[in-house]
């Protein structure tokens, strides 16, 4: 997943995404709002997190404009006026959480973790379909309530391709959400990848959770048990 | 006796009071001595005709002819009378028309003098009457005097007296109701700026009007243009007020953000959880002491009128945003059209602190309930604001010590943060107060918001 953090205070910008990077997410970090607009139309972006008081341009004017633009992405904004006046204002240009400073980590990624899920679509922070289940809190996979061992890269595609199960998901959007830029760019690696994956869930090729669709890319195909 | 117009109105009528009534009584006793004075040249040229008509008899005694020359001394009643006496006042003659009536003798004039007298009939008849005592020469050379009388009733003349004070006062009392209303027309038109200032006034303090408009005459264009002035400058203070507040608090929170990041890439747990608290601590402190209302009651011309349906909608969809995995039922009760008299930002505080708490501990269900509060002589409205969910509920104790004995900070309610405390300081500022019970129906917490209505503050 790739997040773009737009932070005008540096400690507090590098700080946020390093730790996210920890977490498994690619970040995008810009510090004013003229760059933060630019990043949030033209990079791929699964989320923002925006800070409302920027300069150049303000947080809630981006906010505006990327929604003008279509962009559906969550906004998770980052603020210090915590008065109901300028969250609402917040909530109403088309943020759809907020966090006021000074804020833990823990508090920013659960509510990140909550944007992604729900704009996938799923409700709970346990995502079941059939006979798997995606923990994200623990990011922890089971399939039919056995725990799966899973290295961070591959949970990072079993959890990209679950949040949007059912939709198609092709290889360059795998590789572009999943790297960060330093990463080699290389799309056999998402092929073996997916081919461990399948090993490790589905051992005995019976419920085939992933399913490739020939130059278009990826799909998790299993019915969701339960949908926001 | 407080409105210019009725002021003037009485002043204006007293002043045609004293003029007309001077000038009624001016004109009525000319017109009465006129017509006295009329009356008596009558009677003495009556008089006279008497004298000349009378003769003396062979008895050396005055006699008069059967007939005489003036048809009203002929005929009964007639209101002109005459007659003659000798010197013991023995009446010697009287004319035909004073048949059967008893002219009063009266004062006996001064030998060759002429007496004028108002006297009265026995039947209450009120005369004029003109005395002459003269003294007679007869043919023998003795000298006999008389007194010759002449009387006219006054009946006439009186009623004539009393048609022209009809017609007077009739006449005077038209044109005084004439110019009476033309003045209050007139007044009514001049005062017409002074009452669009009032009434825009009332305008601002009802929130509807943000400056009074520049349309006056020049005498009050200045006062118009002083108090835009103070508007304006009551409105700018309040906003730097609000503006430097919130520069505050962002200069100071996003520097105990960066703390607080740095602080968490140490690895001393025991070091940074104790300096973590010190964080929180004085993030509350800004929190609280930085978020105080920004407007208050006194601040009338400040005030606008918040659009509360309007405003609570807005605030439910961003509730629904970031409670969206809880999905609470929002149950909205609004007066339509209900305006809530003061600052937004105060508002969305009141509003905004209350259904968060409700949201953060409800199972599923929040209720709203806004009704407007009328009093004697408002000109806003004020607001009865409930919300009530179906968590826990606050505890009785907690809820006691937070009203009673006020807001510390390391007092704060736990679990309902310090918006319970802001919450308490805008309704106070606001004039209004803060109860907290168990919602009868929901189960949970049930906090009441009560805002008075505002008066206005034009005395009268």
């Amino acid at each position: 997943m790739r997040l773009l953090v737009i932070e005008d205070d540096a400690t507090l910008r590098e700080s946020l995404a390093r730790k996210l990077g920890e977490s498994g997410f690619a970040v995008e970090q810009a510090a004013d709002g003229k760059e933060g607009l630019y990043f949030a139309l033209e990079y791929p972006v699964d989320l923002a997190i925006i800070d409302l008081g920027l300069p150049e341009m303000s947080g809630l004017d981006i906010i505006r404009e990327v929604r003008k633009q279509g962009k559906a992405y969550p906004i998770l904004i980052l603020t210090a006026r915590d008065r109901w006046e300028d969250k609402v204002d917040g909530l109403s240009a088309g943020a759809d959480d907020y966090v006021v400073k000074p804020f833990h980590f823990e508090e920013v990624s659960a509510r990140v973790n909550a944007l992604l899920r729900r704009s996938g679509g799923w409700a709970s922070s346990e995502m079941t379909a059939g006979p798997v289940t995606l923990d994200l809190s623990r990011q922890e996979l089971r399939v039919n309530e056995e725990a799966v061992e899973l290295t961070s890269f591959e949970y990072k595609i079993i959890e990209y391709l679950m949040v949007r199960a059912g939709q198609v998901i092709s290889k360059a959007e795998l590789t572009d959400r999943l790297y960060d830029q330093d990463f080699e760019r290389d799309s056999n690696v998402i092929e073996v990848f997916i081919g461990r994956l399948r090993k490790k869930m589905d051992p005995d090729n019976s419920i085939k959770p992933i399913e490739t669709l020939r130059g278009r890319g990826y799909r998790f195909a299993l019915e969701r048990n339960q949908s926001g | 006796m407080q409105s210019l117009s009725s002021r003037l109105l009485v002043s204006v009528s007293v002043l045609l009071l004293v003029f007309f009534g001077a000038t009624i009584a001016v004109l009525d006793t000319a017109f009465v001595e006129a017509g006295e004075q009329a009356r008596r040249d009558i009677l003495d040229g009556q008089l006279v005709a008497l004298l000349a008509a009378a003769e003396p008899d062979k008895n050396n005694e005055l006699e008069m002819p059967e007939r005489l020359r003036e048809p009203r001394f002929q005929s009964i009643g007639s209101g002109l009378y005459a007659e003659l006496r000798d010197s013991a006042n023995n009446v010697l003659w009287r004319s035909h028309s004073a048949l059967g009536l008893e002219i009063p003798t009266g004062v006996r004039p001064e030998l060759g003098n002429h007496l004028f007298a108002r006297e009265n009939l026995e039947d209450g008849t009120p005369l004029l009457t003109l005395g002459l005592a003269v003294e007679w020469e007869f043919a023998d050379g003795s000298l006999k005097s008389y007194v010759f009388k002449v009387a006219e009733s006054l009946d006439s003349f009186n009623a004539q007296i009393a048609g022209f004070r009809r017609q007077l006062f009739g006449w005077f009392a038209a044109v005084a109701a004439t110019m009476l209303l033309a003045f209050s027309m007139l007044l009514r038109g001049l005062l017409k700026p002074l009452r669009q200032i009032e009434s825009e006034i009332s305008e601002i303090e009802e929130g509807d009007r943000l400056s009074l408009s520049g349309a006056f005459p020049t005498e009050l264009r200045g006062v118009a243009r002083n108090m835009n002035l103070l508007i304006d400058s009551e409105r700018a203070r309040s906003d730097r007020y609000r503006y430097t507040l919130d520069n505050l608090a962002h200069s100071l929170k996003t520097p105990l953000a960066a703390m607080r990041a740095l602080l968490n890439d140490q690895h001393n747990e025991g070091f940074s959880g104790r300096f973590d608290e010190q964080i929180e601590r004085m993030d509350e402190i800004v929190r609280y002491q930085l978020r105080k209302p920004s407007a208050s009651v006194a601040d009338n011309l400040v005030l606008q009128a918040v659009k509360v349906e309007k405003e609570v909608a807005r605030l439910v969809d961003g509730l629904r945003k970031v409670y969206h995995d809880k999905h609470p039922h929002f149950e909205v009760n609004i007066e339509p059209g209900m305006q809530f008299r003061g600052d937004t930002g105060d508002f969305l505080e009141l509003a905004g602190n209350l259904l968060d708490n409700a949201c953060k501990w409800c199972n599923e269900a929040v209720r709203i309930t806004i009704v407007p509060s009328v009093g004697a002589r408002a000109i806003a409205s004020g607001m009865v604001m409930t919300i009530a969910d179906d968590g826990p509920g606050i505890p009785q104790e907690a809820a006691d010590a937070l009203l009673q004995r006020g807001m510390r900070l390391d007092e704060s309610t736990p679990g309902h943060g310090i918006g319970l405390a802001v919450v308490k300081d805008i309704a106070h500022s606001y004039g209004g107060r803060l109860s907290i019970k168990r919602s009868a129906e929901l189960g949970g917490a049930e906090i009441t918001v009560s805002i008075p209505p505002v008066t206005s503050s034009k005395s009268g």
